[in-house]
């Protein structure tokens, strides 16, 4: 119909620039439309004696409108394009190959229908005005002789890499489009703006054809597992599993946890591997992204992989896509805390008490005993923390986590109050205070320097502390914290520690600061007020935990129940989990999906934990099958402590590059980066057209977007383009049908209300 | 004259006892006057509790009970010196518990006197039993010799019958926590008054010797052939050697700062 009234497709319209080919200048062509339209209104207000105002309005404004249109077409409108000038340019046409392809919609394979599509005379029709050039594309391009000998057999599906590749291979051709059958299921990482550049820059449309639904259903897949890539041996990790499923709501799974896990089989499933944790899943709305925080143990050191997985539910129609692989760090290393304590207190005795059971985790303590004296408990060697609390930031920064107990800001000197913030800014280390007679507002801590640390705002009064029995209360973010989780379901969690033993005691805190996480409360004279916070500071955490009266819960329940020292390892491995050493190796693909370039980034700092620009550092990487390599880093020009580089992960499997740093003759540290390469796993997720990264990309490079079964209107919108070889045509416009018809309505118009008026 | 011989006797025996009672310690022995002035800041709250044990015991001790013995005026006078001479925050007063309530596990440091009498129940033996797995530590003072021993033990070996009593080694932390207590003394009680001998009964020696966790931990510091609650009680009597006060307290302190750090 659109051709039929405009002469011409609406891709022309698109693409053209509207001209007048008239000599007249067009300043003219307004004067006259005005004037003719004033005249016309004018003399259909004149006779108003016959019709009212409005209705003269009309009639004048009709007449008006049709001596535009008439005055315009004097002007002789018209329409410039540029065209590909016929059989001198080539038009790549990009099947997508992938397994995702493969995937029934309705009777017949994505794969099918886009090869019917171009065997339907589409290919045929371009092939009589262009030299066609067909490619296959998957994790890279390559070249197709025949459309049958597409399989959907790639296990990946690079839609970035095969554009790039085609402009490489066509840099010498004038290509004047480029056509992208595809369900737009790209399992790398979407496509550069430097590919995008480069198509703009050649002036390439590229056209897309999108086959699939949008929506797979019914269906679960895992999008996201985030889990910390590194974590101290024996501790519960705790991870989050986001999901989505359509047409599920309110069915059942299960989730599972594996270590070690492989995906094996035919049906790539993962089978083995050691179960750690399950737990029954209500699947939610239909397309609306789910999470589960699910928290398990870490076990002993080394590099560990773990896989989450759902259970397939009856009916689904993919279930390839419903496990995902994470790599953990394991690490043997004992991160050390240093906990300050003021005065003899049950507290500082219960607190060493529970870490003395724990494996991963070893506390030092200062001791206040006398008004002249300290003990010190978990010390290296005799020399160790001699003077008390140390005052040099090489002393201070070889422990991970800080602990201050009941002692006044006052007893640090302003050099060691500043030390301490270095410790989280800079160092990155945990902090935590605890409430006492002499701690928080009572030990002055509200007007000291220190007070950004704390993760709540302090009273500015003394008298705060409380010897009086208070219970805690979890808050909703409590329930699923990894510190205060003593059982994995959220709300039997919550109902645990009601049943808890009074704290011996409490003290006063203000509101917490934005951005702190209150995870408990405690609720005393008449209001609840947080007790248990924690926040980001810097580079590390820092926590509050306002009482010392923890204690009762391990005098006042069973010799069996181990609560007490549960939360006490939980609170302190979270404080230091994430300190870094002073060499932190990381790289941001751990899981190289149909990918075989890791990135390796290492972060170098001296004892004093400032950044190193003049180390050497070296790589070496060890993977499947006995590979070995050694790569060194280069040091980022953009920022100081930071090293670079890049290596190829040619066989599948699990790798860990060792990060040694040397400066001079002296061992300056190492650290610990795993990587895994796995091929045709991605190409199992988000399975559904990627309309939006479709229609993306052609909008960006000014081509169109086609439906499946739109297909047959490429062959005549294909020849607009400003690549290749063209030229530019005039068409007029003034000889379309839709002119016309146009006159004659706004002729029929006035006739239809002046009969209607009766003044005909 | 028939009545002269057993007169003179009598006047004899009423010189030799009014000379006796004239002397201070000895008129201790035979009426204790433990008792101490109530302090003003009795009701405060603190950390630290003195904790005595009430337990059942037989005996001779009358109608209060041997856990009585010294009290409260050595706990008071005790808790004097711990708040002069460490960072603890003591309590004035004491708290009397027993075990028959879970009230002790407010306590995670208790003081019992002459164990040697005690004698307790299975269930209170389980319960003694469970308060120091959890954590408590106990302080046990004034009893001598092996029959003493033997009844302790009567109870003793059935909260632990499965943990030896050992001697505690001269390097064990419980000696050096605050003060180094290499060289021990034998702590007299009152009764050996002038202090020429220091043991009692067939308690020659004093011995230390405790009772260990799994860990490694002291449970129980046990003070046999010693008597620091004397020590205590009578630090503030000019006739009571210095040299066996200051070691009581020091030995008292250095229990409670264990007991609060490991």
């Amino acid at each position: 119909m659109f051709e039929f009234l405009f002469q011409h497709p609406s891709t022309l319209f698109a693409k053209g620039q509207f001209t007048l080919l008239s000599p007249w200048p067009v300043w003219v062509l307004v004067l006259l439309v005005l004037s003719a339209a004033g005249g016309l209104v004018w003399y259909a207000l004149r006779s108003r004696g016959v019709l009212p105002k409005p209705r003269a309005l009309v009639v004048g404004a009709l007449q008006a409108a049709m001596a535009a249109i008439l005055l315009l077409l004097l002007w002789r409108p018209a329409i410039s394009v540029t065209t590909l000038r016929s059989q001198q340019n080539v038009i790549a046409i990009l099947l997508d190959d992938s397994q995702s392809m493969g995937t029934d919609e309705g009777g017949a394979r994505r794969i099918e229908q886009a090869v019917r599509g171009l065997e339907g005379g589409v290919l045929d029709r371009l092939r009589d005005r262009f030299q066609i050039r067909l490619y296959r594309f998957g994790g890279g391009l390559e070249r197709l002789e025949k459309l049958e000998e597409a399989s959907a057999t790639a296990s990946a599906s690079r839609l970035g890499a095969a554009l790039r590749e085609t402009l490489a291979e066509t840099a010498t051709l004038p290509l004047g489009a480029i056509v992208a059958l595809t369900d737009g299921a790209d399992t790398s990482s979407g496509i550069d703006r430097e590919t995008i550049a480069q198509i703009r820059g050649r002036k390439i449309p590229v056209h897309t054809v999108g086959y699939g639904r949008e929506v797979i259903s019914p269906d679960l897949e895992i999008t996201d597992v985030v889990v910390p890539p590194r974590t101290l041996a024996d501790s519960r990790l705790s991870a989050e599993v986001v999901f989505r499923q359509n047409g599920l709501a309110g069915k059942k799974t299960k989730l599972t946890i594996r270590e070690g896990g492989q995906r094996g089989g035919p049906d790539g499933k993962v089978a083995s591997g050691r179960i750690l944790l399950t737990r029954e899943v209500t699947l939610k709305a239909d397309g609306q992204p789910q999470a589960e925080t699910i928290s398990f143990q870490a076990g002993s050191a080394g590099a560990k992989s773990f896989h989450f997985s759902f259970d397939p539910v009856p009916g689904e129609r993919n279930e390839l896509n419903n496990s995902l692989q994470r790599l953990v760090n394991v690490e043997g290393e004992k991160p050390r805390i240093l906990y300050f304590e003021g005065e003899p207190r049950w507290e500082f005795k219960f607190i060493r008490r529970a870490i003395d059971e724990d494996r991963g985790i070893q506390l030092v303590t200062i001791l206040r005993t006398t008004q002249n004296k300290i003990y010190r408990q978990g010390i290296l060697d005799p020399t160790e923390l001699e003077a008390g609390f140390p005052a040099r930031a090489e002393d201070l920064f070889q422990y991970s986590g800080l602990i201050f107990g009941s002692v006044d800001a006052a007893a640090f000197s302003p050099e060691q109050q500043e030390l301490i913030r270095e410790f989280a800014n800079r160092r990155g280390g945990g902090v935590l205070f605890l409430g006492g007679r002499s701690a928080l507002s009572d030990g002055g801590w509200d007007a000291s320097a220190l007070a950004e640390l704390l993760p709540v705002r302090l009273a500015d009064r003394t008298g705060t502390f409380h010897r009086e029995q208070a219970t805690l209360e979890l808050t909703p973010q409590g329930r699923e914290h990894l510190i205060t989780r003593l059982l994995e379901d959220p709300i039997r969690n919550a109902e645990r520690w009601k049943q808890m033993p009074a704290l011996a005691d409490y003290q006063e805190t203000g509101p917490p600061k934005p951005g702190a996480l209150v995870l408990a409360e405690v609720a005393a004279q008449g209001r609840r007020q947080p007790l248990l916070a924690v926040q980001r500071y810097g580079r590390g955490r820092t926590a509050l935990f306002a009482t010392g009266g923890s204690w009762r819960w391990q005098m006042s329940q069973d010799l069996a129940d181990r609560t007490h020292e549960d939360f006490w390892q939980q609170l302190l491995r979270w404080l230091v989990a994430e300190t870094p050493g002073q060499v932190n190796g990381t790289t941001p693909r751990p899981v190289l999906s149909d990918e075989s370039v890791v990135r390796l980034r290492a972060e170098v700092r001296d004892k004093e934990y400032s950044a190193v620009s003049d180390a050497r550092v070296e790589a070496r990487i060890v993977g499947p099958g006995g590979v070995a390599a050694s790569i060194d880093l280069a040091p980022d020009p953009m920022e100081d402590g930071i090293y670079l580089g890049e290596w190829a992960a040619d066989p599948t499997g699990a790798y860990v590059a060792e990060v040694l740093v040397r400066r001079g003759e002296e061992d300056a540290g190492r650290d610990v980066v795993m990587f895994h390469r796995e091929d045709g796993v991605a190409e199992h997720f988000r399975v559904e057209q990627n309309k939006e990264l479709l229609r993306n990309l052609s909008e960006q490079t000014g081509g169109r977007y086609y439906e499946a079964d739109e297909i047959g209107r490429l062959p005549d919108d294909i020849e607009f383009s400003e690549a290749g070889l063209t030229a530019r045509q005039t068409l007029d416009l003034w000889n379309m049908p839709a002119v016309f018809l146009l006159l004659l309505a706004l002729r029929g118009a006035e006739w239809f209300v002046r009969r209607r008026w009766g003044v005909i | 004259m028939r009545f002269r011989i057993p007169l003179v006797v009598f006047l004899l025996f009423v010189l030799g006892l009014s000379a006796v009672h004239a002397q201070r310690g000895f008129r201790r022995f035979l009426i204790e006057d433990d008792d101490a002035p109530m302090p003003a800041d009795a009701a405060e709250k603190t950390e630290f509790t003195f904790a005595r044990l009430r337990y059942p015991s037989g005996g001779s001790w009358g109608y209060r009970g041997h856990w009585t013995i010294d009290y409260p005026k050595a706990d008071r006078q005790f808790v004097q010196g711990v708040r002069r001479l460490t960072r603890i925050h003591t309590r004035s007063v004491e708290e009397v518990v027993d075990l028959d309530t879970d009230k002790i596990f407010d306590y995670p440091w208790i003081y019992v006197v002459e164990p040697g009498r005690w004698i307790l129940s299975d269930e209170q033996c389980k319960k003694l039993r469970e308060y120091l797995l959890r954590g408590g530590f106990l302080m046990t003072d004034d009893f001598h010799g092996s029959d003493e021993w033997e009844q302790f033990m009567y109870s003793m070996g059935r909260v632990f019958p499965d943990r030896p009593v050992v001697e505690i080694e001269d390097g064990d932390p419980a000696f050096h926590v605050l003060y180094d207590l290499d060289e021990r003394l034998q702590v007299p009680g009152i009764v050996n008054y002038p202090y020429h001998r220091t043991h009692e009964r067939d308690g020659y020696e004093a011995r230390w010797r405790g009772i260990y966790d799994d860990k490694g931990r002291l449970m129980a510091g046990i003070c046999f052939n010693q008597d620091l609650g004397d020590a205590w009680e009578w630090a503030d009597d000019p006739t009571y050697p210095e040299k066996y006060a200051s070691f009581a307290y020091r030995v008292g302190i250095n229990y409670i700062i264990y007991a609060m750090t490991h």
